[in-house]
């Protein structure tokens, strides 16, 4: 029997909105600020999934609040379909118009509003991204530190709860974001909190709002933690016979309480691919690079003490430098794992995907996931967050093969399938955006239902990112 | 603006609630009480709000007998109001239209420690000092100290933190997922036990610090950290409060991973050298502690006299040594003692309220003009590095016009941090006392939080009269 509710309804409707209506409106509302040609819609699509791209009916570019505001007003009157849209670097089909709609384009809201180096704050507008958010910073001694790799919008990696390599110092979008400002779907604006560091006053909207896809509200404000820029930055890389040997090496790391900024693993293929991309000679087996973050006297401190624990689990070849150079010398590999694995099947595309499990269960859950993919004869490399027990695969796909796509799909279900069962997550970071809803209900049950009556009652007309979470 | 002020017409039918708690009564037996002691036990004295007795009391062994009573509460729609320790400030467990409160101190079991993983799960009836008994020799603790020994089922309602909260956050920092009984008796679980997630929305910041009006915590799974190899601690003067919030600032600014960091105002330095018998400069104070390995406690310690000195500190000193440091900090371990004796014959009414940190010492030295300007006695102290401080008010409840000078200083020190785009409480949270705070401080935000407790629990049975007016 389903867990699921029925009388707790996200439909998933056809939306059979009074399109040329709501379009006209948009149109006569905002002019030269609303586009519905082929070109700006396609642009307005997410094409790094499996999924098919559908196009939005047209694209409004917002240029503060108000345009959001009124966008969203308008949209409710219709009922249509309204898709918020940073710089679509998502992974789940997120920013798809699945039923048509429209577009909200937040790129013009791409503002510094304050910088507050006492209270360690800043206030930006959704369409900041963060390497612009810290070129800005760049004089004040401070940074944000969540990266996700690609450049995204700090709206949208709010939207997905984004994080990256060094959650396992700073945390997630989640720990990071100390206020929203939010057009809600019926058009009003709200704050989730004041900028107080902690707050005890009522439920946590802030929390709701982060991770919440575009389904029930769009950010146009956000005050973000900020972090001193470290003194100096150590790097360090050490080899592993075994992915299990590795994974124990980053357990004892972090229960020794190492302050590590960013722990990354690559399996055996994905170093394979890096050596032949980046025209290393790195021993073919499982590679931790490490970073510390600190002064001359702790760095050099927290990279000796990983280097005893290192050694104790079969480590060799540990390197490591607090020179900037040297230490992006170190590192090349996984800077350039992304390209490494496209280019080494240029003929194919590009999918990644993520989950995320208790550490204890790391080697577990990766070495299945090799047998998986060495079962289905898929192409694929695995990299990972591992001091936080998240993991990706990248794999090379032809999405014409649809044979392949099948068991691409059936290998996906068995990974999300695997961390669920592990007591992990379908998605650590990525979201759950198209692709994902199923694993959502088979995670957390009933607890979805809860989620359902967030949404209907914030949204009762299902008009923000329908067909997304849910 | 749209008015979400319906349920203020909400009525609770007091023959309803009889019938639901014979019906409790019958079910439970020897589990219930409706003796008057037994449910004086059960409310709120902590506080200046007027105890508000339940009509039973529950006591509950399992998640299953919580659900139980929750599935006929919800029938009869009959108030709830989980209990734990009582150590919550706001009039939390007041049961202002009677009712069933259901004590989980039963509920006291560490289910399972996960040494790798960093995590345990509790019943929310184990305290945090249990907690850390049971963990001594896994090397590993729970850090968030809100003073009490409270139960981390109700820190986790009420998204307590504490001194060490400037290191190792909030328990909105410190909860990986919760298991609750919601208002329809449906048990959910709001995530698995990952350190991270991205899978839905996030129902567990959204249960952390709900005040028991959405649900029951029946089993929370927590983030433990490694117990630091040292501990450091230290002690400074400053010639005004302005020097003393200035030197926090730098100290967080320059990265220093201090693990508490408090201040204390003159009146609570005098208030702990009458009471610990020390001879502190009645001066603004700065306690602070330091964590981690032997070099690096020396070089944050070394690093924070430096700040301090640059900001006018004085006199100060560090130890890593364990006895030495408690002495250096005693009069903070003492501060709630030495209030309670401060001023004899008064209670103590304790307030908090938390601002951007740029704005505390502003808001400290207002807070300060005002009690002299008023007559009242209230010594200060903070966690200063998160720009969280506490008044505690020492109140003769005998005289009236005493008393009814607190209602204004607490509107006015909340609208102050208001203002100052702080929070009417960085700790303790809304409960019965700061209801009234919450538009002012977030507009209609508050409003979509109504929806959310509606959507719920359309009966409003679950803790009603606390959050929201």
């Amino acid at each position: 029997m389903s867990v699921l509710d029925k009388n707790i309804e996200v439909s998933d409707q056809n939306f059979d909105y009074n399109k040329e209506d709501a379009l006209n409106a948009l149109k006569k509302e905002f002019g030269q600020q609303y586009s519905s040609s082929k070109s700006v819609r396609e642009q307005h699509t997410d094409t790094t999934t499996i999924h098919t791209s559908k196009l939005p009916d047209g694209v409004v570019f917002a240029e503060n609040e108000g345009d959001v505001k009124r966008t969203i007003e308008i949209c409710n009157q219709y009922k249509c379909p309204i898709i918020p849209f940073g710089v679509g670097s998502s992974l789940e089909g997120h920013v798809n118009a699945l039923y048509g709609g429209v577009s909200i384009d937040l790129n013009n809201m791409n503002k510094i509003l304050n910088v507050s180096p006492e209270d360690s704050f800043a206030v930006v507008q959704p369409g900041v991204t963060r390497e612009q958010l810290n070129t800005y910073l760049r004089d004040t001694g401070l940074f944000f530190p969540i990266d996700p790799g690609a450049n995204a919008s700090l709206g949208g990696m709010s939207a997905t709860n984004a994080s990256g390599t060094n959650a396992v110092r700073y945390g997630t979008m989640k720990d990071n974001v100390i206020s929203l400002r939010v057009v809600m779907p019926n058009g009003e604006i709200v704050k989730t909190a004041n900028k107080a560091k902690k707050s005890a006053a009522g439920y946590d909207l802030t929390r709701l709002m982060v991770g919440s896809e575009g389904t029930l509200g769009i950010i146009t404000e956000i005050t973000l933690k900020l972090y001193g820029i470290p003194e100096v930055i150590a790097g360090g890389r050490v080899t592993f016979s075994s992915i299990r040997d590795a994974t124990e090496a980053v357990i004892m790391v972090i229960q020794s309480g190492i302050p590590v900024a960013r722990i990354e693993l690559l399996d055996e293929e994905q170093v394979k691919a890096c050596n032949a991309y980046s025209k290393l000679d790195l021993p073919e087996e499982p590679l931790l690079l490490l970073e510390f973050h600190g002064s001359e006297s702790s760095v050099k401190e927290q990279s000796e003490l990983f280097s005893e624990i290192a050694t104790d689990f079969g480590g060799s070849n540990f390197e490591w430098t607090s020179n900037n150079e040297q230490r992006n010398k170190l590192w090349k590999a996984r800077h350039d794992a992304y390209y490494a694995t496209k280019s080494s099947k240029p003929d194919l595309e590009y999918i990644a995907t993520d989950v995320c499990v208790p550490i204890s269960r790391l080697s577990e859950c990766i070495m299945e996931t090799q047998e998986d993919l060495k079962k289905y004869n898929l192409y694929g490399h695995i990299v990972g967050h591992v001091g936080d027990g998240n993991f990706h695969v990248q794999l090379m796909v032809n999405p014409k093969d649809k044979n392949e796509i099948n068991v691409l799909n059936t290998f996906l279900d068995r990974l999300s399938k695997r961390a669920i069962n592990m007591d992990g997550t379908c998605t650590g970071e990525h979201g759950i955006g198209q692709g994902k809803k199923q694993y959502l209900i088979d995670e957390l049950g009933s607890s979805v239902n809860f989620m359902k009556r967030i949404k209907s009652t914030l949204d009762p007309n299902n008009i923000m990112n329908p067909g997304k979470v849910f | 603006m749209k008015k979400n002020n319906d349920w203020l017409d909400h009525s609770y039918d007091t023959n309803n609630i009889k019938s639901c708690i014979t019906k409790i009564k019958e079910q439970f037996g020897q589990q219930f009480s409706d003796s008057q002691s037994i449910r004086e036990q059960h409310t709120h004295t902590m506080t200046i709000h007027k105890s508000e007795l339940p009509d039973g009391v529950l006591f509950a062994d399992t998640k299953d007998d919580v659900a139980k009573a929750v599935k006929i509460c919800n029938q009869y729609g009959c108030p709830i109001i989980p209990f734990a320790v009582g150590s919550s400030f706001e009039g939390h467990l007041n049961a202002p239209f009677g009712g069933l409160s259901i004590d989980i101190n039963n509920m006291n079991k560490i289910i399972e420690v996960y040494h790798e993983d960093l995590s345990v799960v509790v019943q929310p009836g184990v305290t945090r000092e249990d907690l850390n008994t049971h963990l001594r020799d896994t090397g590993l603790f729970f850090p968030i100290d809100p003073g009490a020994n409270a139960s981390l089922g109700g820190m986790a309602s009420t998204r307590a933190s504490g001194t060490n909260a400037v290191r190792y956050g909030t328990m909105k920092d410190n909860v990986i997922s919760i298991e609750a009984v919601m208002a329809n008796g449906e048990i959910i679980k709001t995530s698995n036990r990952a350190k991270k997630s991205s899978a839905g929305y996030d129902l567990t910041r959204l249960m952390v610090g709900s005040e028991g009006t959405l649900g029951i915590i029946t089993e929370i799974t927590l983030k433990l950290h490694g117990i630091p190899e040292k501990i450091a601690g230290g002690r400074v003067s400053f010639p005004n409060v302005k020097d003393a919030a200035d030197a926090v600032i730098m100290t967080i600014q320059s990265g220093i991973p201090v693990a508490r960091i408090e201040l204390l105002d003159k009146n609570q330095v005098k208030s702990c050298n009458n009471y610990s018998k020390l001879d502190l400069p009645e001066e603004p104070m700065l306690l602070v502690e330091f964590h981690g390995s032997e070099s690096s406690v020396k070089e944050q310690s070394e690093l924070f006299g430096e700040i301090a000195s640059d900001n006018s500190g004085k006199d100060y000193i560090w130890t890593a040594d364990n006895d030495e440091r408690n002495k250096l900090w005693k009069a903070r371990h003492d501060a709630y003692w030495a209030n309670m004796s401060f001023r004899p014959g008064t209670e103590m009414y304790a307030t908090d309220v938390c601002v951007p940190i740029s704005k505390l010492s502003e808001c400290i030295v207002e807070t300060i003009e005002d009690l002299e300007k008023n007559n009242i006695v209230g010594p200060l102290a903070g966690h200063a590095g998160d720009g969280n401080f506490h008044v505690s008010l020492m109140i003769d409840t005998n005289k009236k016009e005493e008393l009814s000078k607190l209602d204004p200083f607490l509107d006015r020190l909340s609208e102050r941090a208001i203002r100052m785009e702080g929070t009417c409480t960085g700790e303790h949270g809304i409960g019965q006392g700061k209801r009234k705070y919450m538009y002012k401080e977030l507009g209609n935000t508050v409003d979509f939080m109504k929806d959310i407790k509606k959507a719920f629990d359309p009966n409003l049975i679950m803790n009603p009269g606390k959050l929201f007016l």
